[in-house]
Parts: structure tokens; sequence; C-alpha cells
């Protein structure tokens, strides 16, 4: 029983070991010394386990349902290892030319990592506040990495207060769903909702709503982000950006279909309403950013709420539009990011998009990547970032939520305003001072594959459709 | 040749010119041409199929699941524009190959350039609207490159942001329409669509559709209101402007509008919105164009103008209107082409594209002014010509049509719109060709070679040819027309021919060229009327606009986001009430299923006193010493509120986290000044009383709520009254609880409660040697200390108490397991008795007698309570498994033993440690350096000689 229950936690407890090994070791050996060897370990164990878990197949279900191996986490899983291994390995060049490349940096990222693969596996509001818990601990530090700058500083300390105060608000949600639906297991409490949900379930429900929001950063709960993305250091940033997004909003349709799947009509509007207020915060806010940090951020709140769009929908469907669109935004701002980790003038970090002016003189290769991830972002047909809109879209709108749909359509043409911006200094702004010339081969590499990716991946979306749909239809039956 | 062929060929060979750029210009232009070639005869092989009527069609399935299939087909329209895109393609890369200098990168622009023209050709040749966005955002993206291909052109910028804003912004929109078109339909392939007319404009949706459609068509073919971009776009090279747009992509717009004639025209809203922004553009662009100086913006004005004829056409909605756009979309193509590309040679020969600059070319440029002369008065509606025909259709067609219930405005506007139409190709032609040769061209011109001028002089052999023969093209025309109307319209009787008698549009065009011939004869008292005239500048209005937005955009933002904190929390309570409200109001009250109980006096008492000492706490804690002591208050009244509902555990244990809390306390407002200041201002502080009071009336509504209902399982007390001595051996619930039915998280807390006071040490330990620590001992006190460091009364009390304190814990300990106490009391009593000894006696005193470290004693701690635990493993239980037995030792009486006991003693152990080990940490943080410790706390033997140095400030805690 136990052993069988053990194969099925097996890679997150490899994960988990090595990180707890690798810390003690490192803390009494050469610590800060290994802090190379360690990233690309680590980057190597997530790759590895990607591989192993992509491999695999049915659902397995262990410690009496608090933990969920499906189609579906595994998907999550999946983008989430190697989105983490990706980003990773780009910050191994920036963290140590600024003196921040320390030991627990990679490990911490391996110990948020294990907290994510356990979100998109609960299966149990517990579990599903462990893994919550462990990832956003370990985000908390990472936020602060740079112990020296104070915006660094403030970014971890805001992040965490918040934090703790939306961790909150979902344990609060957790307990009165525990209260009014008898159970904590995800089976039991859709058991519970069978006949509809008492007032102590639909309060249980929106706070826990309130608490996912906050991680995925959707608006209104979304203040922390431009803060903590601009105060961070940028691979942090990154990091940011990319894997734990997956993995809350994976947590996110985890618990609105595994839990209160019987009742879509009790929270179709609050994600809607979410969806709405993120798309329009994220696309308007942008426009007077220079800082490409905050500007980011600003973009990811955006494509949350397409994501969050997706999964208003409520449907099977939306789930597979919502992964295939999260899947997409990590690919693309893991190049974007690649880019924005290079930015440097005289070997001091810029961030300022004024920076980029006529960068296609200088470098026509790489502002050519850039504008086609901006465009991907803007989800500009033909580039793939289209394809990522036009699911989400469609669910919406097949799910009846043509206003959503609509509204969404608003909102990315007004998005599309500052991702051109940015193509626009780099074709045709003023010549002015330029930023280092080169690039770290990895960085290089990155962007490059991304930017590709965007293209070709016009083919057939490198077989990810099928794939998510396997992955929903685990997940909304 | 299959279509899939035709619109892949041009994709395919864009690689060519690429690879073949050091193979010098001619391979480069050689190889585009044979591309653009070949696809175009490709595309005639489909002519018998087309003239035979049929719809030729090629289909591969991409994403099926979003309804995203690779389907072509081939019809009039379809073919007629391909033909266009193609056909002028060709001259226009024969043209480039000439025009380009020898230091442009000749293998990159005609890469651009097939890019464009394939996607031009996947717009007109797609079946299937997803596929048409696909090809529509990428002639977006490839006029971006080819727009930005002269780089070291400054006045280009403005021009390609405000295009790729304006167009990249409008695409998206269409998207929006596109996916909405579909879904009403229920499937993506214009094929279905074109035959669902009714089911489109009975839908609730048509209009947001329309809208959105007609967006992407207006911002594409740049028609009122966004008319602006297209001239600002004019600083690409000049066969990029002939080309783009010209003849193709701003044509894209109107193609658009023509392939969806038969679903989306007819109804009110698509007559109101495309003739009128048709006419406004129309008359706009023409009076604009008459006054520019540039050669090139005159043209661009003039193509809006013209597009804005053929959006007014397609908008009538009848099947002559039709008609008559589909040729002037031919005529405009050739006579504009051929226009364009004279201008680039007038720039290519005489530096100067500035009509004030030039005159006189006639005697120096007689080929080019012959071209140029046909087509401007083919433009002009000079009978012959082809403009003549198409134009004499608009008019007759504008004099049937009834806007606004006026049967004057629409003829009035289309007869004031060609009149300027005419004006400035009279102007163009005697400005720019007549008139005295100069001595000051800023390059002496001469006709150019053949290259030049041979691409424009086809063209003005059709201009000629249509004009003299239309009934060659007719047959053409109405095909196309057939399929512009998809058969939901007759094809129109008429003919197209010179001479159709005195009808209205006769006189009307006659008007317009004379009044045309009239107003260029009074350019000049006209021009400056109009460099007079305030005006509004669309260029300035789309920076302001933008600029607005984005000043706007920062106000909000910078509101929203300005670092603080406090509204950062203020927003999100807003939203979590917010969500509650929601959840309130659409959830079902269910009846209360308990009785309110009746309160007593006594809790009356104590909740006026919590609320009391609350408010109080509220209202007067900017005084800190006093907000202690009123939190203190508060704390006292919940253990008594403990006591009041039988939990005396929790009461005591409340009591000693109460006293260790405020010692903790008081030793940081030590280091604090005693009033907080006041930063914020009365408008933030209402604005936060208000959230408050909503929020704690939000929590208290509900705690209200759920009191009087039962939760849906049975209370679990049940279960433990029943189970704590027959499986635990205690009758204290509560601790059975605690080092039994919930051991493991016990022991979980314990493990935290040592990793947090080891974290508190460690931070201190970071901050010894730093700033802050300096900056605390430098503080001034406000008020003067006390002269006293060790009060005698208080060392004797805290060393004679010390025993007894030791043993109240020990005896706590030990009935823990049946009566109130236990472990984790316990060790907050003895806490306690040990941070009197640090107040009373100082630093160096207490640790001087401490014997082992607080590490030690946590550790100590938690490896007592895991070996219980594991213990259980030996007897085959689980983990933390507790197991009792009763003995008698005499004379004592029987008592009990328990594993518990041994655990709970971890629990006290850790407690203490880490209790002891933070208040150490942070009473270390005032200690000087530099200042021995006191050795004699209790200074009563006089006959020592070292008296207490009152000025010594007391840091110790």
């Amino acid at each position: 029983m136990l052993s069988a229950d053990i194969q099925v936690v097996l890679p997150e407890m490899v994960l988990a070991i090595y990180a707890m090994i690798a810390l003690l070791g490192a803390v009494y050996t050469v610590k800060d010394g290994a802090a190379s060897l360690l990233v690309w370990i680590t980057s190597g164990i997530f790759l590895v386990l990607a591989l192993w878990i992509g491999a695999s197949n049915g659902t397995h279900i262990a410690f009496g349902g608090t933990f969920v191996d499906d189609g579906f986490a595994r998907f999550a899983k999946v983008v989430i290892l190697i989105s983490a291994a990706a980003i990773l390995l780009m910050s191994e060049g920036y963290m140590s030319r600024h003196g921040l490349l320390r030991f627990e940096y990679p490990l911490l990222v391996a110990l948020a990592t294990v907290g994510m693969m356990v979100m998109v596996s609960a299966g149990d509001l517990m579990s599903l506040y462990m893994g919550l818990e462990l990832q956003s601990l370990a985000l908390y530090v990472v936020a602060a990495l740079r112990r020296d700058s104070v915006k660094s500083t403030e970014a971890g300390l805001k992040y965490f207060v918040l934090g703790a105060l939306s961790s909150g608000l979902l344990l609060y949600g957790a307990s009165l769903t525990y209260g009014y639906a008898g159970t904590t297991v995800f089976s039991g409490i859709i058991e519970a909702t069978r006949d509809g949900v008492s007032l102590g379930l639909l309060f249980g429900l929106v706070f826990m709503l309130a608490g996912f929001s906050f991680k995925v950063s959707a608006a209104p709960f979304h203040m922390w982000t431009p803060d903590v993305y601009e105060g961070s250091p940028t691979p942090v940033t990154a990091f940011f950006a990319t894997a734990p997004k997956v993995a809350a909003m994976a947590l996110f349709a985890r618990v609105v279909h595994d839990a209160f799947g019987g009742v879509v009509g009790d929270w179709q509007q609050i994600v809607a309403f979410l969806s709405v207020v993120s798309m329009f915060l994220g696309a308007i806010a942008a426009i007077g950013q220079t800082n490409i940090k905050r500007l980011m951020a600003y973009s990811s709140i955006a494509h949350m709420g397409f994501a969050l769009m997706g999964l208003a929908a409520g449907s099977a469907f939306g789930v597979q539009a919502m992964l295939i669109y999260m899947a997409i935004y990590v690919t693309m701002n893991v190049g974007t990011f690649a880019f924005i980790l290079s930015m440097e003038k005289d070997g001091r970090v810029v961030t300022d998009i004024a920076s980029l002016q006529m960068y296609s003189k200088r470098e026509p290769l790489k502002a050519l990547a850039m504008l086609v991830l901006m465009f991907s972002l803007a989800g500009v047909p033909p580039m793939v970032g289209f394809f990522g809109k036009f699911y989400v879209l469609r669910a919406a709108y097949e799910a009846g939520l043509g206003w959503l749909a609509v509204a969404g359509v608003v909102a990315s043409v007004i998005g599309a305003f500052y991702y051109l911006r940015i193509v626009y200094y780099m074709y045709f702004g003023e010549d002015k001072e330029a930023l280092d010339p080169g690039m770290s081969p990895v960085l290089w590499g990155f962007l490059m594959g991304s930017a590709v990716v965007m293209v070709v991946g016009v083919y057939n979306l490198f077989g990810i459709e099928p794939a998510a749909a396997l992955a929903a239809a685990s997940l909304v039956n | 040749m299959s279509l899939f062929l035709v619109v892949a060929l041009p994709f395919l060979g864009a690689l060519l010119p690429g690879l073949m750029n050091t193979a010098g210009r001619a391979a480069c232009a050689g190889v585009t041409f044979a591309v653009s070639l070949a696809a175009f005869v490709g595309l005639l092989t489909n002519l018998p199929a087309v003239l035979a009527g049929e719809m030729v069609t090629a289909r591969i399935d991409w994403i099926p699941l979003l309804g995203l299939n690779v389907t072509l087909m081939l019809d009039g329209l379809g073919f007629f524009f391909a033909m266009l895109i193609l056909g002028i393609g060709l001259l226009i890369i024969t043209y480039a190959r000439f025009y380009l200098a020898r230091e442009d990168n000749m293998g990159e622009f005609f890469t651009y350039l097939l890019l464009f023209q394939g996607a031009m050709v996947g717009i007109v040749l797609s079946d299937n609207i997803l596929l048409l966005l696909v090809f529509w955002e990428l002639t977006s993206l490839s006029s971006f490159l080819l727009i930005g291909y002269w780089k070291h052109l400054p006045e280009g910028r403005q021009g390609a942001r405000m295009a790729l804003t304006v167009t990249g912004m409008g695409g998206l929109a269409m998207i929006g329409g596109m996916l909405i078109l579909g879904n009403i339909v229920g499937s993506y392939d214009l094929s279905v669509i074109l035959q669902n007319r009714e089911l489109i404009q009975g839908s609730p949706l048509y209009l947001p559709a329309l809208i959105l459609i007609l967006l992407g068509c207006f911002t594409k073919s740049a028609q009122f209101p966004f008319h602006f971009w297209l001239p600002h776009a004019m600083a690409a090279p000049t066969p990029v402007s002939a080309y783009l747009h010209s003849a193709t992509m701003v044509k894209a717009g109107i193609f658009l509008m023509a392939r969806m004639w038969p679903v989306l025209s007819g109804t009110p809203e698509w007559f109101v919105l495309v003739t009128g922004a048709g006419l406004i553009t129309m008359v706009l662009g023409a009076v604009i164009a008459l006054f520019k100086h540039d050669l090139k913006a005159l043209l661009a004005f003039s193509t809006v103008s013209h597009l804005g004829l053929i959006t007014m056409l397609l908008g009538t909605g009848t099947a002559f209107g039709a008609m008559a756009a589909v040729f002037h979309i031919m005529n405009h193509a050739t006579f504009k082409a051929a226009l364009f590309m004279s201008a680039g040679i007038i720039d290519h020969e005489t530096h100067t594209r500035d009509i004030r600059r030039l005159g006189g070319l006639r005697h120096l440029m007689p080929v080019t002014f012959g071209i140029a002369t046909l087509a401007a008065l083919s433009m002009a509606g000079i009978p012959l010509l082809n403009g003549f025909l198409s134009k004499e259709m608009m008019l007759e067609e504008a004099y049937h049509t009834v806007l606004l219930d006026s049967h004057w405005l629409v003829p009035g506007l289309a007869v004031l719109g060609s009149l300027f139409s005419a004006a400035y190709c009279f102007r163009l032609i005697g400005h720019v060709f007549l008139g005295p040769v100069r001595d000051d061209y800023p390059h002496k011109p001469h006709d150019p070679e053949p290259g030049l001028w041979l691409p424009p002089a086809f063209l003005v052999v059709l201009v000629v040819g249509i004009g003299i023969a239309p009934f060659l093209v007719e047959p053409f025309v109405k095909l196309v027309t057939a399929s512009v109307l998809g058969g939901t319209a007759e094809l129109p009787y008429q003919h197209i021919k010179i001479w159709h008698g005195l009808v209205p549009a006769l006189y009307m065009s006659i008007a317009a060229v004379v009044g045309g011939l009239i107003v260029v004869s009074a350019f000049n008292p006209l021009l400056r009327l109009w460099d007079a005239a305030p005006r509004p500048e669309a260029k300035r209005i789309f920076d302001a606009i933008i600029g607005g937005v984005v000043r706007l955009s920062e106000r909000v933002i910078h509101g929203v986001h300005n670092g603080s904190f406090t509204r950062y929390a203020a927003i999100m309570t807003v939203a979590v009430v917010a969500v509650g409200y929601h959840a309130w109001a659409t959830g079902t009250v269910g009846p209360a299923t308990r009785v309110p109980q009746v309160a007593s006096p006594v809790q009356i008492a104590g909740w006026a006193m919590l609320v009391a000492a609350t408010l109080g706490l509220v209202l007067l804690h900017r005084n800190r010493l006093l907000s202690l002591v009123l939190i203190g208050i508060v704390g006292l009244v919940v253990s008594v509120g403990f006591v009041f509902f039988s939990a005396p555990d929790l009461a005591m244990t409340q009591l000693t986290v109460e006293v260790v809390t405020i010692i903790l306390l008081l030793l940081a407002l030590n280091f604090l000044p005693n009033r907080t200041p006041i930063e914020s201002t009365v408008l933030r502080r209402t604005r936060d009383a208000v959230l408050a009071v909503a929020a704690g009336v939000a929590t208290m509504a509900l705690s209200y709520h759920y009191l009087l209902r039962d939760t849906i399982s049975p209370s679990i007390s049940e279960f433990h009254l029943a189970n704590s001595y027959k499986g635990g051996g205690g009758t204290n619930v509560v601790n059975v609880i605690l080092v039994d039915f919930r051991g493991f998280d016990t022991y979980g807390e314990i493990i935290v409660l040592g990793i947090a006071a080891l974290l508190i040490y460690a931070l201190t330990e970071a901050l010894l040697d730093g700033p802050v620590r300096a900056r605390l001992l430098n503080r001034k006190p406000t008020d003067p200390r006390a002269g006293d460091m060790h009060p005698m009364m208080m060392v004797v009390m805290t060393r004679v108490i010390m025993p007894v304190v030791m043993l109240v814990g020990f005896y706590i300990f030990l009935r823990g397991h049946n009566e109130p106490g236990g472990g984790f009391i316990a060790g907050l009593v003895v806490s306690i008795g040990f941070v009197m000894q640090y107040m009373a006696s100082g630093f160096a005193w207490t640790s001087a007698r401490l014997r082992y470290p607080y590490h030690g004693v946590i550790g100590a701690g938690v490896l007592t309570a895991g070996l219980t635990g594991i213990g259980s493993w030996f007897v085959g239980k689980p983990f933390l498994t507790s197991d009792y037995t009763y003995v008698r030792i005499p004379p004592f009486q029987e008592f009990e033993l328990a594993t518990a006991a041994l655990f709970d003693l971890g629990v006290f152990l850790a407690v203490v440690g880490a209790v002891m080990l933070s208040l150490e940490s942070f009473s270390r943080l005032a200690r000087r350096a530099h200042v021995p410790d006191v050795e004699h706390p209790m200074d009563i033997d006089p006959s020592r000689d070292d008296p207490p140095d009152p000025l010594q400030p007391r840091t110790e805690a």
C-alpha cells in the first residue's frame, strides 16, 4: 500500500530529497563554490524528471486521494519542469556576473518546483495547501535574493506579507469548505455539491478563489506583481513569470473542476470577472511603462486574464485552451526574458525600453527574434501566440460568454500597443547609445529557439494540442 | 497549377533573393521576377475554369479542432485580385531592379517583397476566414519590414509606427469579428459563410461582428477616421509605395468588404457605416491632396480619396455599385501605380519630390511626361481614358443614392470629391511638367533608362486601351462582379461604354472637370487660404491621442500602483469584501439550525471590556506603552473567555503566552520612541476606517451566520471525549489531543518553533555587526533613564521566586495528562521564570549561570519527542503511538506512567529553549560591546568599590 503510494510520488520525492541533500552538502562543504555546478545538476534533474513524467501514463491516486497523478497533472508538471530548467540555465551567467549566484538559489528553485508539482497533483485541500506554501515560501526567499538591494528586499517583503494574507484567506476558505462539505478530499467535495452549494461552501469557494487569484496574479489581487517583478533580480523575475504561473493556474483549474466541477455556474461569473479585469488592467497599465520588467509584469497579468478566460468557459475545451495558452505563454516568456537578461550597457543592467532604440541596425537577427516574440505576445497571426488567444476566445464564446470573448479582443487590441512599441523602438527609434553587443550562447540559444518555435510551431503546435486535450479530459469529465 | 503552389511559390521563393545576394543585382531581381512569373502563370492556368464559372478549391486540414484549415478557393473576385497582385508585382520588381541604389541590400528587399506578395495572394485566395486572418497579419508584418527597409530615413519612423499601430490593432479587432461570424454560422469556411446571409444578418451579434470586421477593413484601407496613416507611410522606397499603398495592401480592406458583400451588405448599418465613411474619405482625401507639395503625399491622399470612392460604392449595396467598384479597383490600380512609378522616376532624377521646386519637366523628360499625364488625366476623369468610365459609373450610382433622407447629399459630395480630384490631377500636370524649364533643380533631370519607364508605360497602355475599348474588359468585370454578388442579386444589365447619352452623370462629370480647372487656376489664393485656415492635422491628433492615452494610463497606474503597501492592502481588502458580498448575494441562506443563547450579565461585561479595550487600542495606538496595556487587557479577557467556555488549558496557555508576549514587546518598545508619529492624512485615515469597518462588519456577519448553523458533519468533540481516557489514558482531553491524537502535529510544531527561534538567532547574529545595531545603540532615549539598573526588590523577588516557579512548572507538567496543564504551559511558565532573572539581574549575571545553551535545549526537546515516537516502532506500532500503564511504588498511591509524558517533556524542552533563545537574541542587540556588564547586580555591599553608574542605560532585558 505504502510502497504503491510512494511509487506515485516518486518524482516529487526524488527532487525533494535531492534538494535537501544538496543543501546540507553545500552548507558543510564549499558553499557558493558549488553554485554553478548545482545549477546545472538541478536543471538536469528537472529535465530527466520531465522525461520520466512525460513518459508515464494512466491515472494513479495515492495517499487516500490526497495526491493525484493524472494526465492533467503530468502536462502541467512537464511544462513546469522544462520552463524551470530553462530559466535556471539562463540565470547562471547573469547571477554569477552580478555576484548573486548563491548555492541556495538553484535549491530554492528546486524546492519551489517540488511545491508546484504537489500543487498540480493535489487531490485534497491539505496537500494543496502544503504544495502551495512550499512553493510560496521558496519564492519569497528568492524574490529577496539580492539582499543588499533595497528594491529586492522590499519586493520580497511585500510579496511575503500580501502572500501571507492571501494564504490566510485561502485557509479560511478551505476550512469553510471542510466545515460545509465534511471532507477535504476533492472527490468528496464534489459529492457534497451534488445538490448545489450551501452558503458556507460558497464562501469557502470564493475565498479560495481569491487566494488562487493572488497566486496567478489576477487583478484585483495582482498588486504585488509589478513591484516584485521590478525589484527581484531578473532571472528570478523570469522564473516568477513562468513556472509558478503554470502551477497556480493548473491548481486553479484543478480545484474548480475536481472539487467544484458540478457547480460551474457558481464560479464561472467570478472567474470571468477576474479574467476581464486582468486583461484590461494588464493592457492599459503597460502602456505607460518604460521599465521592461514592469512591463512584463503587466503583460503577465493580461496573459493570466486570457488564460482565465479559458477556465471561465467551464468546459473540457476551456481547460485544454488554458493549458495550450499557458504552454505557449511560458515559451514566449522564456525567449523574451532570455533577451531581457542580456540587456546591459557597459556591464550594467539596463531595463529601460528606450535603450532598445534602433536595435535592429546593430543586431538584426536578435531584433528579428524579438519582433517575432513581441508579435506573438500580442497575439498577431500567424505567430503561435495567436493560436493560444484563439483557443481561449473560442472556448469562452462557445461557453456562452460572448461578451467575454469580445472584451478579450478589445483588450488584446489595446495590449498590442505596447508590444508593438518595443518593436517600433527597435526598428524605427532614434539612434542613441547602444546596448552592449554580444550575448551568452545559452541566452542566445533560448531567444532564437523560442522565436523559431513561435514561427515553426504554427505547423501543428508541436503536438501539444492532443496532449492538452488528453490532459483536459482527465480533469473534466 | 494547384492553388497551393500559387500561394506557396512566393513564400518558398522568398528564400532565393537572399541566397542570390552575392550573385549580383540582376540575378537577385531575375530570380524574384521568375518566381512571381511562375506564380502568375500558375494562376492563369486556372483562368479557363474561372471563366467557366467554376470554383477552384484546394484543401488540407491544419488544426481542425480550431476550425482552422488550409482551404483555398479561386473565383472571379479572387482571380481578379490575385492577377492584380502578381501582375503589378512583376512590373514593380522590374522597376525596383533599376530604382534601388547600388548600396541597397537588394536580397533583403526582394525577400520582403516576395513574403508580402505571398501573403497578399494568400488573403485573396483563402477560403477559410482564419487562414485569411493569418495572411492578413502577415501582410502587416511584411509591409512593416518593407516600410522599414530604408532605416536611415528619420521621417519614415513616425509613419511606420502609425501604420503598424493602426493596422495592427485593426487586424486584431477583426479577429474578434471573424470569430463571431464563424460562430454564428458554425463554420469558418468562407464558402459556407457566404451561403448564410439570413442567419448572419438575423443574429443579435451581427452589429458587433460588422463593426469589428469593418474596423479591420477601414484601418487597412485607410478609411476615415483611420485615413491618416497612409500618407505618413510614404517614406518607404517608391516601389514599396507603389505596390503596397496603391495597388495591393490598401486594397485588402476593399477586397474583404467585397468578399463579405453577400452576407454583410444590404442592411442599414452597413449602408450608413460604409457609405458614410467612404464619402467622407473621398472628399477629405481629395481636398487634402490638392494642397500637398510632396508629390508622393499628393498621390497618397489621392489614393485615400479613391479608396473612399470604392468603399462608398460597396456601401450602397446595389449590384450596379458593386460593378462600379470592381471596375474602379481595376482602373485605379493601373493609373495610380503608373503615377507612383512616375513620381519615383522624378524623385530619382531630380532628387526632390517637392512640387514647388519642380516644373517644366515636359521638355527634359518627355517620356515620363507622357506617361504621367495620361495616367493623371485618367484619374481626373477625362474621356477616352479608363478613369472616366468608372468615375461616370460612380456618379451615376451616387445620383441614385439617398443618405440620411437627402437626395442631394451623396451626389453633391460625390461631385465635390470629383472636382477636387480633377483639380489635383491638373495641378500635378501643370506644376510638375508644364511651365518654363527651371535652372535650380537639385539635380539635372533627364528621362531614365527604359527599365524604369517601361513598367509604367505598360500600365498606361492599359489605361488608354480600357478607356477606348471598354467592351474588351466588360465580360471580365461582370464575371468578377458576379462573384462579388455571390448570387444575392442580379447582375446589372448596363454596359460599360463611353457614351451613355445626356445622363445626369455626364453633367456631374463636366461640372467636376470644369470646377477642377477653375480651382487649379485659382490655386495660389486658395493655398494661402488653406494655409491660413485652422484645420485638424490627423497626425497631430493621433500623437495627441497616443500621448493622452499614455498619460492617462500612467496616471491611473501610478494612482493604483504607487508602491504604497497600505494601498495594496486596501485594494485587496476591498476585493475580498467584494467577492464575499458576491457570494452572500448569490448564495442561498438556509434557515438557522441553532438557537441563540441568552447572554448573561457576566458575558456582556466581558464582551463590553473586550470591545472597549479594542476600540481604545485603535484610538490610542499612537501611545505605544498604553496600547501595550490595552493589548494585555484584550488577552486577559480572551483568557477569561476560554475559562468561561470550559477550556482551562487554553486559558492557561493564553495567559502564559500573553505574559511572554508582553515581555517581548516591552523589549522592543525599549528601542522605539514612545509615540508613533502621524504620517497619513485625515483622508487616508478615513478611507482606512471605512475599509476596516466594512471588513469588520463582513467578518462579523459571516461569523454570526455560521454560529447559528450546524456544519455538515457533527462536531469531533464527541469522539475525543469518548476516546480520550480509553485510548490515551488521560482525562484532560486537550492534552491528550496534543500529545496523542494529534501528536504528530505537535511534533511538527515544536520543530517549527525551534527553527523559528534559531532563525531569530541567526538574523540577530547577522545584525550584531551591522549599522542597524549601531543606530540602536546611539539612539537618544526620549525619557531619562531610571538610575537603578537592578532594583533590589526585584532582584530579591526573582531569585526567591525562582524555585517556586520551577516547582509550579513541574507541577503543571505532571498534572497535564489528566488536569489542565501540560508540557507547553509548563515550558512557558519556566521560561517566564528565566526571563525574569534576565530582567532583574542582568544579562551577564544570568548567562554566567547558565549551564546549557538554548540551542541544545531545543535539540534535546525535539530529540526526546522524536525518540519517544520511534520507541513505538519497537513494539510494532506506528510512529508516536502512545501507551500507558499504572504503577504503584510504595508509599505513593498508584499513579500512571504514559509514554505521552515523555513526549510532553520534549515539548516542554523545546518551548523553553525556543522562547529563551529568541528573547536572548533580541536582548543581545542592545548590549554594548565596550561597556562591561555589572558583575554584581545586587549592589548592596557598601564595602565594594564599584558604585553603580547612574548614566548607564538599562539595556539588559
